[in-house]
């Protein structure tokens, strides 16, 4: 089976008085082409997660299996790209030597190593700095370089560790657009963010971790549908035949449609208004990750 | 051995300015030897020693502190691979540094002690191996700069123990007379600690010496067999929630 696959992992950490667990039994699957967010509080255990995803913990038991490989494989390194939230290297090193060694690292054709190198820094607007020292750069600068060595051998998986941190509004937008492009040429993505309203941009699907669990697993866009949220005017409706026209009960004035394609919304709009209802709000549904935040957290 | 990351070790030392005035030293001391008649290959060699000691603390534990090692390991790199290419790296920034003071002073002397100067190098030169091995070994399970606190603390702790060792077996009374009389009718643990001691802070000897050589080389690779087994299953966590 290809994309990521986490089956019971559990991990804790020992020292002389105490063992901490982490990680309670997590299962996940990230598909090839999705783009899924990591949420959750503060020690809920999203970094361990994702350091056990990327090997760099051992499990106290369970699997993570990527593309059915073990994720310490050469293999799947090849194909995996890593951001950390705080980006650290060789301060003394340019911007550009500091790329071209990450793409040597990931076995970037030396042919093609500078071309990539280029790109990357054109795409990341970091050009003018490509010969600055890293320690001469700002923490939204080494973002934005964290985000170029790991998008220069264009992975499979990408893992990005609160990758807006510190970036201007220019920075976030640039990023939100770096992994749309990623999830279209057919990556997957697991972002570890607190700042919602991305994650809720650019994430197909969510993952709430707390306390060592995924508590919940929340779709927020689906490719081949769409949800829609329909308001209606108090006493203008009849329950029983908004349900009969839209396939869903409606929870006091607002019915939550899942309809093919635009035209859809349409029409399902029509045959609403058909039955007399009064239609006050019509709106693409995303689930409100901040009530959801706030429930689990 | 991965080339990429051998010439990445190399460039980040060489490419240092301390590094540059340190060969101006060297250079320097080199030099006022070589116009002495005598101490063929002395006073800059410490200065190597030195070298060793601050070029071989860098590889892994602070890589491991900074984040450094995460963003590396993340990437198709063998961690057997990237260890041992840091310490030949970190040993060729050495060697690199050698070569000045011994080019230095075979040509200051024009050629004479040749023998000895070129003797003084190789030993040197394997002694470098040696101690950033170590480095590695106690970097291998340690963070920041923890590996030279434990080199230090062993060399001198060894030399510690031998100085107290002696000590004791002259005691007459008392516990310390009583401890004196186990290490004489053991003499195995005193046997053991100057070993330990020899294979792992050698003295060079002035002239090159197989049997030196064979020492510190195989000591390098065992150190560096059980730092790359460490590290390979070392855990590498970054950050914190």
């Amino acid at each position: 089976m290809s994309g990521v696959r986490v089956r019971r992992l559990t991990k804790s950490f020992k020292t002389v008085t105490k063992v901490q667990h982490v990680l309670k039994g997590v299962d996940l699957d990230i598909a090839p082409g999705e783009v899924v967010g990591l949420i959750g509080p503060n020690g809920a255990g999203k970094t361990t997660l994702m350091s056990c995803l990327l090997a760099f913990l051992e499990p106290d038991e369970g699997e993570v299996t990527i593309d059915d490989k073990a994720n310490d494989d050469l293999d799947v390194r090849r194909r995996t790209g890593f951001v950390p939230e705080r980006m650290n290297f060789d301060r003394r090193a340019t911007g550009r030597a500091f790329l071209r060694y990450m793409a040597r690292l990931a076995e970037v054709p030396r042919a093609s190593v500078d071309d990539r190198v280029e790109a990357m820094l054109e795409r990341l607007g970091i050009q003018h700095a490509a010969e600055k020292r890293l320690s001469q750069y700002s923490r939204g600068m080494l973002q934005r370089i964290g985000m170029c060595q790991a998008l220069i051998h264009q992975p499979q998986y990408v893992f990005l560790d609160e990758p807006t941190s510190g970036l201007d509004p220019n920075g976030v937008l640039l990023v939100r657009d770096l992994i749309v492009e990623q999830k279209q040429r057919g990556a997957a993505v697991l972002l570890n963010s607190h700042q919602l309203a991305e994650v809720g941009k650019v994430c197909d699907r969510v993952l709430f971790l707390s306390n060592g669990v995924i508590t919940r697993d929340e779709t927020l866009h689906y490719t081949d549908r769409i949800i829609v949220a329909i308001t209606m005017m108090h006493g203008t409706f009849d329950p029983l035949k908004v349900e009969q026209a839209t396939g869903a009960a409606p929870r006091a004035n607002v019915v939550v449609a899942t309809v093919e394609d635009e035209a859809g919304i349409a029409r399902v709009v029509r045959e609403l208004v058909a039955t007399g209802a009064g239609i006050v709000d019509v709106r693409r549904h995303t689930a409100d990750l901040e009530g959801i935040f706030r429930g689990e957290a | 051995m991965n080339p990429t990351v051998v010439a990445e070790t190399v460039r980040r030392h060489v490419t240092s300015i301390p590094y540059l005035g340190y060969l101006v030293l060297l250079a320097i001391m080199a030099f006022g030897v070589s116009r002495m008649d005598n101490m063929p290959g002395r006073i800059w060699p410490p200065l190597i020693a030195l070298l060793s000691y601050i070029v071989g603390c860098s590889v892994i534990g602070p890589e491991f502190s900074s984040g450094t090692l995460q963003l590396i390991l993340a990437k198709p790199v063998n961690r057997t691979v990237y260890l041992v290419s840091r310490v030949l790296g970190a040993t060729a920034v050495v060697w690199i540094a050698l070569l000045v003071p011994m080019l230095i002073e075979l040509l200051g002397r024009k050629g004479q002690h040749a023998q000895i100067i070129l003797g003084t190098t190789l030993n040197y030169a394997l002694m470098a191996l040696l101690t950033v091995s170590l480095m590695a070994l106690f970097g291998s399970f340690t963070r920041a700069y923890f590996n030279i606190a434990i080199y230090f603390v062993l060399s001198i702790g060894l030399s510690v123990v031998q100085g107290a060792m002696g000590m004791l077996q002259m005691a007459r009374e008392g516990f310390f007379a009583w401890l004196g009389k186990i290490l004489t009718d053991f003499p195995a643990i005193p046997k053991a600690i100057v070993w330990i001691d020899q294979n792992l802070f050698p003295d060079a000897p002035p002239r090159a010496n197989g049997s030196f050589a064979l020492m510190v080389l195989s000591n390098a690779a065992v150190a560096l067999v059980v730092a790359c087994l460490l590290f390979r299953r070392r855990e590498v966590p970054y950050g914190a929630d």
